[in-house]
């Protein structure tokens, strides 16, 4: 339209009616969409999009299969756990509650505390490593860094059977050589072998076992062994009736840790207080057996950080240190020789057969025939294992072996009941002793037979080869007995080396057999 | 509408183990725990629920009897018998399902959260950061009980903490365990008479109160308080539209008469 005064053309669209128009089919739309939105006829809830393991998938309430988890505490030392991983397997509930016989063997409610004993095994059975162990490696790593401390490290008898495997060598690989070259590299100021208080703790144990039976201390036989912690904290929950048989040695890890703060820093002349004392363990329950109140006979923290061996795999990895080509290089001296005694501590029975070993010579001052070298009745995955020996002098030696709690159960409940005919009895918590410890690589998940067979075989090889296989051949262990602690069991051993355990009956409730 | 299934929760028997919590992230395709997160807040006194928590367990430490003890308490949305969310919705997008479970329909909701300021329990929770955001809370797995199976949570739980059931049943059983050990219980089961009756029950050896439940949640459900006022909606709307009418009609026929009387006043003669 050129005539601007007769309006604009009926059929072009003003803006007037296309504001009409499209308010009207807005009006529209929405009320189609209400609509059609009230007439839902399925409505869309949110949630149930998602999936649970198929033993949950069962109409009615009967419990046909293993279900949850087990519960582990948020400052828990030893584990830890990541909801994100976890798809309630049950796995971990399966080992805490056949293998250790800890879930399962207290009455609910629970007291105060989340009941655990720290070994670990739950993490080995993780199929989804959910469960992993406390990461200390930080706190390490802090410490190497910092140039006033002097950072010294002991290693277990069975982080060198099993560190190969993080590393693709097969299971039971010997790698003691290049554990010790890693840790130099790492930047350990001292590397230093728990082996040695192995040998000590045989030392000193034995001799409480002789003044036991011969009644020079009035302490109940059978000795217990207390080398394995989460041993002693299900001693402690479970059976604190029977804590006066433990005995009062530390393990080789704290009898390490006091005597690195006192007899190694005046040998070396350092002062105690820079000593930062970290060990190498297959161990979970080792770091929380280091910040046990008891173990502070050093005047300091005797052992300031536990790594596992998963854990020291990691800090190699991390410092891309290429673990397979490393030399091998021997530990450094005053704290780092072995016997052959000592290496078989991480295996179940290795204890037992170094004391045996030891007592002899302790009590008939002579050497052990061949027998007491290759010990068999004690060796092996038997759950509970028997040995007797004749020793000149106080007759038949009556020895008994176990491992995993569930198996302890049988010989404590023996012990309780005035059944036990044994003098000595060494309690492992983990299934096949150290070799199989809550800390180790994951080879296989769960844990299997055929592997704890192979690092037990490559432990008892070391053994056999070693020159020196009695801890009381062993130099070092002689010249602290001469320059420090006297004599076994001395007043000052008895200061570092000997503690008292007390009963933790007041945190649970406890069941005597399983609740179903 | 009274609901046919519930779950009785003894916090008696929980050991906290957060396995209620996974399994609910697990069958609700949850949107997974940070990784930090899911380490630093297992079970603690303030963990709290959220739009990516519908169930959480809660520790409590405390004494008794001069000794020191610990509960968990594991929470998640209570499924009121007369759901106050439900009263409040105008959409009808909050709906108790004859089951027993709260149900909401995220395609009715228009986003107005009227529902969460009329939870007496705060578990509904609003989706802020999201641009068609959604009001979360446990739904307590209306497919599967639907299949005859139990919600995610009380299928796994290993230690009998949750036990999944028609609410009578459970009333019964929880009353059996009340009498059973009277002197370790509490003799309360919370939720049989809490807002008019939930779904889920609890029973506990320690107040409810200190293990942070709401002590003063009133006996009667709160639709039934607004009901009280709005039942004379009716009533007030018809009424005071008949009460404006008549003054209407009586003011317009006063008017019509004064002005009648105004009109034929006699004139004054000045």
């Amino acid at each position: 339209m050129k005539d601007g005064a007769s309006g604009p053309d009926n059929n072009s669209v003003t803006r007037r009616s296309f504001l009409k128009m499209a308010s009207s089919m807005g009006l529209l739309a929405g009320l189609t969409g209400a609509l059609a939105g009230c007439d839902d006829k399925n409505p869309k809830h949110p949630g149930g999009n998602g999936w649970l393991p198929n033993q949950y998938n069962a109409a009615g309430n009967f419990p046909a299969q293993v279900r949850g988890r087990v519960p582990i505490d948020l400052d828990n030392p030893s584990i830890m756990r990541d909801n994100q991983k976890c798809v309630l397997c049950g796995q971990c509930l399966e080992t805490c509650e056949n293998i250790e016989s800890v879930y399962g063997y207290y009455s609910l409610p629970i007291v105060d505390e989340t009941i655990c004993i720290h070994c670990g095994q739950c993490s080995m059975a993780c199929p989804t490593e959910a469960i992993s162990e406390r990461d200390d490696t930080d706190k390490v790593f802090k410490a190497l860094d910092d140039q006033n401390k002097f950072v010294l490290v002991q290693t277990a008898p069975a982080t060198r059977v099993a560190l190969g495997e993080e590393f693709g060598l097969p299971p039971g690989a010997w790698v003691q050589g290049q554990q010790v070259a890693a840790l130099r590299r790492l930047g350990f100021d001292a590397v230093l072998d728990t082996n040695f208080t192995a040998d000590l703790t045989i030392m000193e144990e034995g001799t409480e076992l002789i003044k036991r039976i011969k009644g020079e201390v009035k302490m109940p036989l059978p000795q217990f062994t207390s080398c394995s912690p989460g041993w002693i904290k299900f001693c402690e929950y479970f059976y604190p009736d029977l804590l006066p048989n433990m005995s009062s040695c530390k393990s080789p890890q704290q009898m390490f840790g006091a005597l690195a703060k006192t007899y190694y820093a005046k040998a070396r002349g350092i002062d105690p207080a820079s000593i930062v004392s970290v060990s190498i363990m297959p161990c979970t329950a080792k770091k929380f057996e280091c910040n046990r109140p008891e173990m502070n006979d050093s005047g300091y923290k005797d052992v300031d950080y536990v790594l596992t061996t998963r854990e020291l795999a990691r800090m190699i990895k991390k410092n891309k240190i290429d673990f397979t080509s490393l030399p091998e290089e021997k530990y450094d001296p005053i704290m780092g020789e072995e016997t052959g005694g000592a290496v078989i501590f991480g295996a179940t029975g290795g204890v037992m057969e170094a004391a045996a070993r030891a007592a002899y010579f302790l009590i008939t001052g002579q050497e052990p025939p061949a027998l007491f070298l290759n010990l068999t009745p004690v060796r092996g995955l038997d759950g509970v294992k028997e040995a007797a020996v004749d020793i000149p002098g106080v007759g038949t030696l009556r020895v008994a072996v176990c491992h995993g709690m569930a198996n302890g159960r049988k010989v404590l409940d023996a012990v309780r009941t005035g059944k036990a005919p044994w003098h000595f009895v060494e309690f492992m918590t983990c299934p096949g002793g150290c070799i199989a410890g809550g800390g180790q690589p994951r080879t296989a998940v769960p844990p299997t037979d055929a592997i704890r067979e192979q690092r037990l075989a490559s432990l008892y090889k070391a053994d056999a080869s070693l020159p020196k296989r009695k801890s009381y051949e062993n130099a070092e262990v002689a010249a602290l007995y001469q320059n420090f602690l006297e004599h076994p069991m001395s007043e000052l051993a008895e200061e570092l080396l000997h503690t008292e355990y007390h009963s933790r009956a007041n945190k649970l409730h406890p069941l005597l057999f399983k609740a179903v | 509408m009274t609901s046919k299934m519930g779950a009785l929760v003894d916090v008696t028997r929980c050991i906290g183990c957060e396995s209620c919590k996974v399994a609910c992230s697990l069958y609700n395709g949850l949107k997974p725990e940070q990784m930090q997160e899911s380490k630093t807040t297992p079970a603690s006194e303030n963990v709290e629920l959220a739009v990516s928590r519908w169930t959480v367990v809660q520790s409590h430490k405390f004494e008794k009897n001069g000794e020191q003890i610990r509960r968990f308490v594991k929470r998640q949305c209570f499924h009121c018998q007369e759901p106050a969310c439900a009263s409040a919705c105008f959409a009808k997008a909050m709906q108790k399902t004859p089951a027993g479970p709260v149900v909401y329909n995220e395609n009715l909701c228009v986003g107005c959260r009227y529902c969460m300021i009329a939870c007496p329990f705060e578990v509904l929770k609003f989706e802020w950061d999201k641009p068609f955001p959604r009001v979360l809370k446990c739904q307590m797995c209306p497919d599967r009980i639907e299949e005859g199976q139990m919600p995610a949570c009380a299928s796994v739980c290993p230690t009998g903490a949750i036990t999944f059931g028609e609410r009578e049943k459970l009333v019964e059983e929880a009353k059996k365990r009340l009498a059973e050990k009277p002197n370790f219980y509490v003799n309360h089961i919370y939720g049989l008479k809490e807002v008019g009756g939930t779904s889920w029950l609890y029973i506990s050896d320690v107040p409810f109160g200190e293990l942070g439940f709401r002590t003063d949640a009133p006996e009667k459900a709160l639709p039934e308080y607004t009901w009280e006022v709005l039942k004379w909606t009716p009533a007030i709307f018809v009424g005071w539209g008949a009460i404006l009418t008549g003054l209407y009609l009586y003011n317009k026929r006063r008017a019509a008469a004064h002005d009648e009387e105004e009109m034929y006043a006699p004139v004054d003669p000045d």
